[in-house]
């Protein structure tokens, strides 16, 4: 348990973490590397129990989680994750792991994409992970490019028939709507696809009206499209015979903009 | 004390005898057998056995001899003593039909079976007459025939304690036998000088003749008890092989002794007639004796069905062929088992399963020529006729050659198979154990190591003093991620932790997701659950085909269709592209064909030109 070493503005909100990872020298690089950045690391969890102690005492902003812990170092900061985010709603739960999975996607994020992220552990090195950290914190989403490339490939392959929701996006919509499941703000997006901002504002807009999403309050339209792109995606894996997924599309008011960013 | 006798005889006979210890009878330790020790079974071939049982009087003529001067003897006795005779003693004309009896069933049994048995019963004709000396009214007869008035009694609890096969078995009826044989040749010749009968007694120093007949008399009701329970007790224990041979003796045996038993408490009238019948049952018991003996050769008209059906049989159908013939429904046969040298490692049934042999089995080898081709288990009992089981193997020998031939053959394939499902289950192993390795070890060191280069790169801060130093930084930041990136990739190839994690479909979900063209997966209802080996099978065919569509077919769509069917996993990886493929053709199918008959599976490849390619693997659940 550290404290703030550095404040920049005292009169922002300092985003309150806990980590959980076995590996020590990992851990404590990954804390370092917060607190230059502004968060306070609470507390320092090395398996799944201690996280869930952790956080049940200090009910941070976020907690970043490693996929492995002991025992088995198989899937208990998965398991713990979805604990917490059933117990916690206000925690954000970041999960880093050496390689993704729909299933573990899946299992994790259940039917409110919001303060969750799914991403490779090896993600911390790269620009956008500090955005991705406060994304989760404030109840925003962040998956990782390649869980979003692996669903694309997935639901490209689906075609089982079934109406798609996203059938009716265009190829460019699908593409910013899947960098929207990343969590990237509209200038991200812009960036990313070497668009104007109003350009893929338009985009934005034409995705919420295609997935019936108009009326929906504008922070929550982009979470729900997100949902709508995971829900999707994901059942184009799941076989043709497995039954409907009756997740209603997120009428959810806890749900809350997927891009702090976001202008 | 002819009456003594008689009672122990009678009163003796119709309790039966000991289990004896089984071990006795098994002629090879059972722990040596599973040993495969050769060199066990030595001690239960049929020569051997024969053999040892000769180990009494060598010559096959020595018993009638000896039987031939009983006779002689038995003569003279019966003269010295006729003078003596008295209703209270047995009269010359039965004694000597009892005593001429043993010395003619035992020499026949002798003739008929050779072994102690008929060298035993041989000895209680001469032991009876000796006996009848007592009752001579010369001095010196009388004296001599006064040490050894008991000694038939102890040659008689020898037999029924050694009976059928002429051997002592069990430690209790050694010491019993021998406590007898004491008592008669030392205690009671002990006895003598203090014994005043009304013939002189040569030896005479005082009487004491009430106190040593109450003494005699109370030692022989011990001794007939204990006899009696032994008896007993091995007729409860035995198998039906070997009451069919105790029967005629038991059933002599119980109805002497009841008579005997009754003959005091009857009224004048009925206790001669009961008399009587305790006397025929004396002369019944050598019959009874002789009779038992053969009873064991009946199986020889057995040998003969043998060797007619012999060549109808089924192979399935032998062993109860051979039980039939033996008369032992228990029987088994198993061959001896190889290991690669070729030496015997234990012995296996015809389906090649290791056989282990109860506690009480005896083992009987057969050979052609010097080798031994199988043994049967069975009842101790059928020892007490070698010739049969003599007849029984050598009749059955080639059969049982050619069954030992395939049982063979058949614990080779299921060694194989079980070599070769280890061989994949220490793979998979190996597989996982190094995805794990590489995931917490190499793959865990290189992301902290490109943390920290993170952390000092965001050390030199914003103004970035040197861009030489700024670019180097970023040149080994990008170095770590592509190691990082790649050993994900091995780490996934040589085992996806999802198929450890999360299960076969997951994992065949995680593959068409990865997949660089569509692949759809479509399974059936939920799989059971599937042993590691199964669902690693499955999974690397599957990843094989889809690899092999993409390479080779020039696919546009893959369906991967998994569904369990009763006890099998099926799965099919089917393609639109060109086809043609061949298993052979370097596709890496060949092993993964290898692969999935380890676990008792097939695979098989449907591949024509233009009509694309399915693979389809079927494997049992629960894996081999």
């Amino acid at each position: 348990m550290t404290t703030v070493t550095t404040a920049p503005d005292p009169a922002a909100t300092v985003t309150r973490v806990v980590l959980a990872d076995d590996a020590s020298l990992f851990r404590s690089a990954l804390a370092e590397l917060l607190e230059r950045d502004g968060c306070a690391i609470v507390a320092q969890a090395g398996n799944a129990d201690e996280l869930l102690d952790a956080v049940e005492r200090h009910r941070p902003d976020l907690a970043v989680v490693d996929i492995r812990m002991p025992p088995t170092h198989r899937l208990e900061g998965l398991r713990a994750a979805v604990l917490l985010r059933r117990r916690h709603p206000g925690t954000g739960v970041l999960l880093l792991s050496q390689h993704l999975e729909v299933a573990h996607l899946d299992e994790l994020v259940g039917q409110t994409a919001s303060g969750v992220g799914y991403l490779l552990k090896d993600r911390v090195t790269g620009p956008d992970f500090l955005d991705a950290v406060r994304r989760v914190a404030a109840d925003g989403c962040a998956f990782d490019p390649e869980v979003v490339r692996m669903l694309a490939g997935g639901r490209l392959g689906g075609g089982t028939g079934r109406r798609d929701e996203l059938a009716e996006l265009s190829s460019r919509e699908r593409q910013v709507l899947a960098l929207m499941a990343q969590g990237r703000s509209n200038n991200g997006i812009a960036d990313e696809l070497h668009l104007t901002t109003r350009t893929v504002e338009t985009h934005v807009r034409s995705v919420f009206q295609r997935l019936a999403l108009a009326d929906e309050a504008e922070h929550n339209r982009r979470v729900l499209a997100v949902l709508a792109y995971l829900r999707s995606a994901r059942r184009a894996m799941i076989s043709a015979s497995a039954a409907a997924d009756s997740a209603d599309l997120g009428r959810n008011p806890a749900a809350d903009d997927c891009s702090i960013a976001s202008p | 004390m002819k009456g003594g006798l008689g009672a122990i005889a009678i009163d003796a006979v119709p309790e039966a005898a000991p289990p004896g210890d089984p071990a006795a009878f098994i002629a090879s330790d059972p722990a040596a057998f599973t040993a495969g020790d050769p060199a066990a079974f030595t001690a239960g071939d049929p020569a051997a056995f024969t053999a040892r049982l000769g180990s009494g009087p060598r010559s096959r003529y020595g018993v009638p001899a000896l039987a031939v001067a009983g006779v002689a003897f038995g003569a003279v006795v019966l003269w010295l003593a006729d003078s003596g005779r008295t209703p209270d003693t047995t009269s010359t004309l039965f004694s000597g039909i009892v005593g001429g009896l043993y010395l003619l069933t035992g020499s026949v049994t002798h003739l008929r079976r050779p072994g102690r048995l008929g060298l035993r019963m041989v000895t209680v004709g001469i032991a009876w007459f000796a006996e009848d000396l007592w009752v001579s009214i010369d001095p010196v007869p009388h004296t001599v025939g006064m040490l050894v008035r008991c000694v038939a009694s102890a040659c008689l609890v020898h037999v029924l304690l050694a009976f059928p096969d002429g051997r002592l078995r069990a430690r209790t009826e050694r010491v019993v036998t021998g406590a007898v044989y004491v008592f008669v040749l030392v205690v009671v010749p002990l006895g003598v000088p203090f014994y005043e009968s009304m013939t002189p007694n040569l030896l005479l120093v005082a009487d004491l003749a009430d106190l040593q007949d109450m003494l005699i008399d109370g030692v022989q009701v011990v001794f007939a008890m204990i006899v009696g329970g032994l008896l007993v007790r091995r007729w409860f224990v035995a198998t039906p092989p070997a009451r069919r041979v105790l029967a005629p003796v038991y059933g002599v045996g119980l109805v002497g002794s009841v008579a005997s038993l009754l003959h005091p408490a009857l009224p004048d009238s009925s206790a001669l007639l009961v008399n009587e019948v305790a006397h025929l049952a004396t002369l019944g018991l050598p019959v009874a004796f002789l009779a038992g003996a053969l009873r064991v050769r009946l199986g020889r008209t057995a040998v003969a069905d043998l060797l007619l059906q012999l060549p109808r049989i089924s192979p399935a159908d032998l062993p109860d062929l051979l039980a039939r013939a033996l008369g032992d429904p228990a029987l088994r046969i198993a061959y001896p088992r190889p290991d690669e040298a070729g030496s015997t490692t234990g012995y296996m049934d015809a389906a090649g399963q290791l056989v282990t042999p109860r506690p009480d089995d005896a083992i009987t080898p057969v050979r052609r020529g010097p080798r031994v081709v199988a043994v049967l288990l069975h009842d101790p009992a059928l020892r007490a006729d070698p010739h049969v089981l003599h007849a029984v193997t050598a009749v059955a020998a080639l059969e049982l050659d050619n069954q030992r031939l395939a049982a063979e053959v058949r614990a080779q394939l299921a060694e194989a198979r079980a070599s070769r499902v280890r061989i994949v289950a220490a793979a998979d192993e190996q597989r996982r154990r190094i995805e794990r390795d590489l995931h917490d070890g190499a793959q865990q060191q290189l992301v902290t190591a490109a943390l920290v280069l993170r952390l000092a790169r965001d050390r030199l801060g914003p103004a970035q003093p040197d861009p030489e130093i700024d670019a180097l930084l970023r040149r080994a930041a990008d170095g770590l991620a592509g190691a990082v990136a790649e050993l994900r990739e091995l780490a996934r190839g040589i085992h996806p932790a999802v198929l450890t994690e999360a299960g076969l479909l997951p994992a065949l979900r995680a593959l068409a997701a990865r997949s660089a063209y569509p692949v759809q997966v479509v399974d059936g209802p939920a799989l059971p659950p599937l042993a590691d080996g199964v669902a690693a099978t499955a999974y690397f065919v599957a990843a094989e085909a889809v690899t092999n569509a993409a390479k080779h077919a020039c696919a546009n769509q893959v369906q991967v269709h998994v569904r369990a069917s009763g006890n099998r996993l099926l799965v099919t990886v089917a393609d639109d592209g060109v086809g043609g493929a061949d298993m052979g053709a370097g596709t890496g199918l060949l092993g993964l064909r290898d692969r999935v008959a380890a676990l008792d599976g097939k695979l098989v490849v449907r591949s024509f030109p233009g009509a694309g390619t399915s693979v389809h693997a079927e494997l049992p659940l629960e894996g081999p």
